[in-house]
């Protein structure tokens, strides 16, 4: 028998599926919390207040929302670096693959290409958009989030995120599943099949329901054009009170 | 030219050369295995439905043993057999068969309960017993008693093969693949090894060994139309015949399998009939009753497909794009029973057919499958006329088969001749007489003969071309000497091979590409072919009556009294035309199962004189033994075999049914 | 894609076969195409040996059972990895490329040294059964019984034919020469499940825990896609990928 190996194969294994398997439930909360927006200006200043935690505390505190970054900002990192492991890692094994996925035209193979593309984008875009969150948490609301959309033209980092995050998030879960539960039995290619269309429809619908809310928070943006640093007062508490 | 010493060099990388080269280097001698292509690719992996042994386990084998196999394997070779090595085969099989199973075969067991089971066309219900739960389980096959085909769905080669490979690799085995043998190296007496090519770059080098094993399986590929595999061109049995002094035993004894599919030849398995599949005609009518009403479909191979190449000239054949042809009906077997217990035959169906056995007919004919001849060795495997040669497997004739071998008994022989001959190639090793002393002059006189016949190949002829004879040769051999056999079409065929024999010299290459030089492989393997296939024919020629496989159409009877005799070709001069035949004779007195009617095919035969007598006195040994001697004593009495088995493969198989 | 020949006669066939012979130090790889008639029931494995009879003696392939049973004829038909023997030329478009599997050593032209590869693997992951007492195991008793259905299961992953194929159609594979593939994870998962072999967990581990056996399988599921025989192998790597965690916490 050879000597023993070590665990940490295995560990990081897990780690790079752990971590893309909680930044994957992230992305999709993170989705419909941001598109509370969508119900109105109200629900979207209720849901940026309760994670800074006014419902718990009494009042809020932004830096809750910073750490929430940091900690998003950690596992994005970590799930990076493991997944760099797999990139092609020099000029020769690049070449390789593309010669292979040129001549298989194989459609999963592509699947994971397109994962390490949305990868290598989101390499760049996370960064940008935790930075703010990180560094300003104060300023998400419905008005300081849109003027940010708008007027500071944030809207083209959120365009290509929200493309991105979502194609790298439903094929990842697609071919998280693949790797520790594929299906076997005689009905394994029906159930993979229906997976793969499972997943198209969760890319198309965080596709249109991000996409309509960054169309919200461009139209508000646009309307509030002329007051920016403006901050949000909700119904409530402006007839509470002053 | 490069020289490897080694103490046993196997040619042939299938079950019995693999089985063969553990058995010698167990103990403890070195062994190299010499392969045309990667040894799981071996045409070993092609045998699907079943290895026979006699192991009694599920209700269809209850009661089943080493007498019985004995019995059915000698009516099966037309009592052509030699009947002491049909005794150590049947006695050793089921050890072989529990040694691949603790190897790793997975072997499909008895599971206890009721099942449905479909025979002769009907549906039955049958109980297993819950002793029986877990054991190997076996399934029909033709010819046989008792249900002794032990199988592993219908990839059972395969599983087997594998098994065996990794045994191999384990034990530290090298095998020398896509390397071929050219000639055996000998001084006259004594077999020392050979001259090898490298098929990856066409150079040359000498093997040196006390012992070598030819083990390269049937000669298939002599034929057009052949279920075997393409490398499947006896070359094994080839060199042994170039030696000019080893003989091949009964070479114009060849089988036909009855369900090959049309036009591709692929075989599908016996299993097929054997677990309640059909053969019908044009009208759909099942047509196998009507010709042998004892065992139908499951009648010996070389009698199902007589009678289907009768029921086709009779005009009952479905005519096709690619000839006549007829079915093979499985439908009534089942989806789930066809995809458990027959995926092969499915998946062969697929994808070369376009059909789906399960609601169609598969359009089957018979095609050449077996040689039961081949390197003639004594019941230890080594040749009786070149010291330090040894065979195992369809390339020999150890002669278990006689004139046809029943299924499943060819893939059982691969294991127990590998475990016999092994042990026999080491026993030789470890002997004074294996002690080996060569000059390399004696090397290099073989090597230089060898690079002289590619050269010439290689320079000279003029204008012949390999595979345009190769074909002349395959077609003249599909035609003449087929299932049914004549002596004018015989003669023809023999005359036609010396005719290509004399052109296949003439060979011009129109490739001189480096390396391999697949031109140059198919011309000096036809040269050496033509060999094959010459005593193949001559020796169906010379033999007038009719035998198992091999039919006389103008001598259809049996003739005990002229031809209980196994045919022996040897080809002393290189340039001769023909080989040189010899007969020995089969001893009826010393028989302990005398010729009689087999159980199935024709009835009439002419009978020896010896018969009778032997029979009175089997009669007689038996009466004098009483009746309370076990069967072991009876056999004893008969017919003494145990003597020639290695020493740790005498003792007796343990059967669920033992009184202990 | 259903393109068989009309009543208007056979189609003619170009064939084009990605050439190389290692041996001859002139040679380059060089795309070479030929022309032939179809004829009914045509596989590559006819076509290719009537190009080699007719047209080009020199060409290069392997084929053995030419049954799709031997695993040896492994080759790129129009990219994708497969069994020539088997593939019927009716289901091909009028014009086909052939070339070599791809991360096997070439021969020549369309043959590969796939036997030595996997040789290779076998020696590596010992794909044998490990019990310590195997060569004293007394063959005149009674087998070791096993549940039918255990043995089925066995069967099942026990059907790879070591064509290649998976390693040929594995991204992973292409870029990691020492990446063992589906072909040897397949055997470790059937040597697992045997109860005849004593390895544990912890002993598969050294063999297949690291990112040349089951960490380095990056899912892309051209194993088994494009596996010949339709092995789970997805299911079997997965489950394996399981195990080989949990024997590693």
């Amino acid at each position: 028998m050879p000597q023993a190996m070590s665990p940490w194969p295995a560990r990081m294994d897990l780690l790079q599926s752990l971590s893309g398997l909680l930044l994957v439930l992230f992305i999709w909360s993170h989705m419909f919390f941001e598109s509370s927006i969508l119900l109105g200006e109200d629900a979207m200043y209720q849901v940026s207040r309760m994670f800074e935690g006014e419902p718990f505390f009494g009042k809020p505190y932004p830096l809750i929302v910073s750490g929430v970054g940091i900690t998003i900002f950690v596992l994005v990192a970590v799930h990076a670096i493991l997944a760099l492991r797999k990139f092609p890692g020099n000029s020769r094994q690049y070449r390789l693959l593309h010669q292979h996925m040129g001549a298989i035209r194989h459609p999963d193979t592509t699947l994971w290409y397109a994962q390490v593309a949305t990868g290598f984008c989101l390499f760049f875009l996370i960064p940008a958009h935790l930075y703010t969150v990180i560094t300003q948490p104060e300023n998400i609301g419905p008005y300081a989030s849109s003027d940010r959309v708008w007027s500071e033209r944030f809207w083209i980092v959120y365009a290509l995120l929200l493309l991105t995050v979502h194609a790298h998030a439903a094929i990842g879960m697609y071919r998280l599943f693949m790797k520790w539960y594929a299906p076997s039995g005689v009905n394994a290619k029906q159930t993979r099949a229906r997976m793969k269309v499972a997943m198209w429809c969760i890319l198309v619908f965080f596709t249109v329901l991000g996409s309509a809310s960054l169309l919200t928070y461009m139209r508000i943006g646009y309307q509030h054009t002329d007051s920016v640093g403006e901050r949000y007062k909700p119904a409530t508490v402006q007839d509470k009170g002053h | 030219m490069q020289i490897i010493y080694t103490d046993v060099l196997v040619i042939g990388g299938g079950l019995a050369g693999q089985r063969a080269a553990i058995g010698a280097r167990r103990r403890g001698h070195e062994a190299i295995v010499l392969s045309l292509v990667p040894a799981k690719r071996s045409h070993s992996a092609a045998a699907q439905g079943g290895m026979q042994a006699s192991l009694g386990n599920c209700l269809g084998a209850s009661g089943d043993n080493e007498d019985i196999h004995f019995a059915d394997t000698v009516r099966g070779s037309d009592w052509g057999a030699d009947q002491q090595v049909v005794r150590m085969f049947t006695h050793i099989a089921p050890k072989a068969i529990r040694e691949l199973s603790a190897w790793g075969v997975p072997w499909n067991r008895v599971q206890q309960g009721t099942r449905d089971i479909t025979i002769n066309g009907q549906k039955q219900r049958i109980e297993e017993s819950a002793a029986a739960h877990g054991l190997i389980t076996a399934r029909n096959f033709g010819g046989t008693e008792k249900w002794r085909a032990c199988y592993v769905s219908d990839g059972t080669g395969h599983a087997m093969l594998y098994t065996m490979s990794n045994q191999a690799i384990a034990a530290g085995i090298p095998v020398h693949d896509r390397r071929e043998a050219l000639a055996l190296i000998h001084d006259g007496e004594r077999c020392c090894g050979a001259i090898v090519r490298n098929l990856q770059n066409g150079e040359l080098l000498a093997y040196v060994a006390k012992a070598t094993c030819i083990a390269t399986g049937g000669f298939g590929r002599i034929y057009r139309v052949s279920t075997n595999a393409i490398i499947n061109e006896g070359m094994g049995a080839a060199i042994a015949l170039e030696t000019g002094i080893a003989q091949l035993g009964n070479m114009e004894a060849v089988q036909f399998h009855p369900t090959a599919i049309v036009p591709a030849g692929i075989l599908v398995t016996e299993g097929c009939r054997g677990d309640g599949g059909l053969l019908l005609d044009s009208a759909g009518h099942r047509f196998m009753p009507d010709y042998e009403p004892n065992k139908m479909e499951l009648a010996s191979r070389d009698v199902v497909s007589r009678r289907m190449e009768q029921h086709i000239a009779a005009g009952h054949g479905v005519k096709g794009r690619f000839g006549e042809h007829l079915w093979l009906d499985i439908r009534l077997l089942g989806k789930t029973h066809i995809e458990r217990n027959l995926r092969e035959v499915k998946e062969i169906c697929h994808y070369f057919l376009g059909i789906d056995p399960v609601s169609d007919l598969i359009p089957v004919r018979p095609a050449q499958h077996y040689s039961m001849g081949g390197v003639r060795t004594d019941h230890r495997g080594q040749s009786p006329q070149l010291r330090g040669l040894f065979a195992a497997g369809e390339a020999a004739c150890w002669d278990i088969h006689g004139f046809n071998r029943l299924g499943g008994n060819s893939v059982a022989e691969t294991v127990v001749a590998g475990m016999v001959v092994g042990d026999s190639m080491a026993d030789y090793c470890d002997s004074a007489e294996g002690a080996l002393q060569i000059s390399t002059t004696l090397i290099e006189a073989f090597g230089r003969r060898e690079q002289q016949r590619l050269a010439t190949i290689a320079n000279g002829g003029s204008g012949e071309n390999a595979f345009e004879l190769t074909r002349l040769m395959q077609d003249t051999m599909t035609e003449n000497v087929g299932i049914f056999r004549h002596g004018d079409k015989l003669k023809h065929a023999v005359d036609t091979l010396a005719t290509l024999q004399q052109r296949a010299t003439n060979i011009t290459l129109r490739s001189s590409a480096r390396g391999a030089n697949p031109e140059l492989v198919a011309a000096y393997r036809l040269q050496r072919m033509l060999k094959l296939a010459q005593c193949t024919a001559y020796g169906a020629l010379q033999r007038t009556e009719s035998r198992g496989a091999h039919y006389r159409a103008d001598y259809p009877q049996r003739n005990d009294g002229q031809w209980l005799n196994r045919t022996l070709a040897s080809w002393p001069e290189a340039d001769a035309r023909l080989p040189t035949l010899g007969y020995e004779k089969l001893d009826i007195m010393a028989m302990e199962l005398p010729p009689g009617w087999r159980g199935y095919g024709d009835k009439d035969h002419i009978a020896h004189p010896d018969t009778d007598l032997r029979q009175r006195e089997i009669n007689a040994a038996l009466a004098e033994l009483g009746d309370n001697a076990d069967r072991y004593q009876r056999q004893r009495t008969l017919m003494p075999f145990n003597h020639l088995l290695p020493a740790h493969l005498r003792g007796h198989n343990e059967r669920l049914g033992d009184k202990t | 894609m259903n393109l068989i020949a009309t009543e208007e006669g056979p189609r003619t066939l170009q064939i084009s076969v990605l050439r190389h012979n290692p041996q001859d130090t002139e040679s380059t790889p060089h795309w070479q195409t030929f022309e032939l008639e179809e004829a009914q029931s045509m596989t590559l494995f006819i076509a290719l040996n009537e190009i080699r009879q007719t047209m080009e003696p020199s060409l290069q392939f392997d084929f053995v059972c030419r049954a799709g049973i031997c695993g040896s004829c492994g080759m790129l038909v129009n990219g994708r990895p497969g069994l020539a023997c088997r593939t019927l030329t009716r289901n091909l478009p009028d014009k086909i490329t052939l070339a070599p599997l791809p991360g096997f050593e070439l021969i020549g032209d369309l043959s590969v040294n796939t036997g030595k590869w996997m040789r290779g693997m076998s020696e590596h992951l010992e794909t044998w059964i490990h019990q310590h007492n195997l060569e004293q195991t007394d063959i005149d008793r009674l087998e070791e019984r096993m549940e039918p259905e255990l043995a089925e299961k066995i069967y099942e992953l026990e059907r790879c034919i070591e064509c290649g194929c998976c390693i040929a159609a594995c991204g992973t594979a292409r870029m990691r020469e020492d990446f063992i593939g589906a072909a040897g994870l397949n055997q470790i998962a059937r040597f697992r499940l045997d109860p005849r072999d004593e390895r544990t967990d912890a002993d598969f581990y050294t063999l297949v825990g690291d990112e040349s056996g089951v960490f380095g399988c990056m899912t892309l599921l051209g194993c088994e896609d494009y596996c010949p025989k339709d092995l789970p192998l997805a299911a079997q790597i997965a489950f394996l990928r399981g195990r080989m965690v949990a024997a590693s916490l």
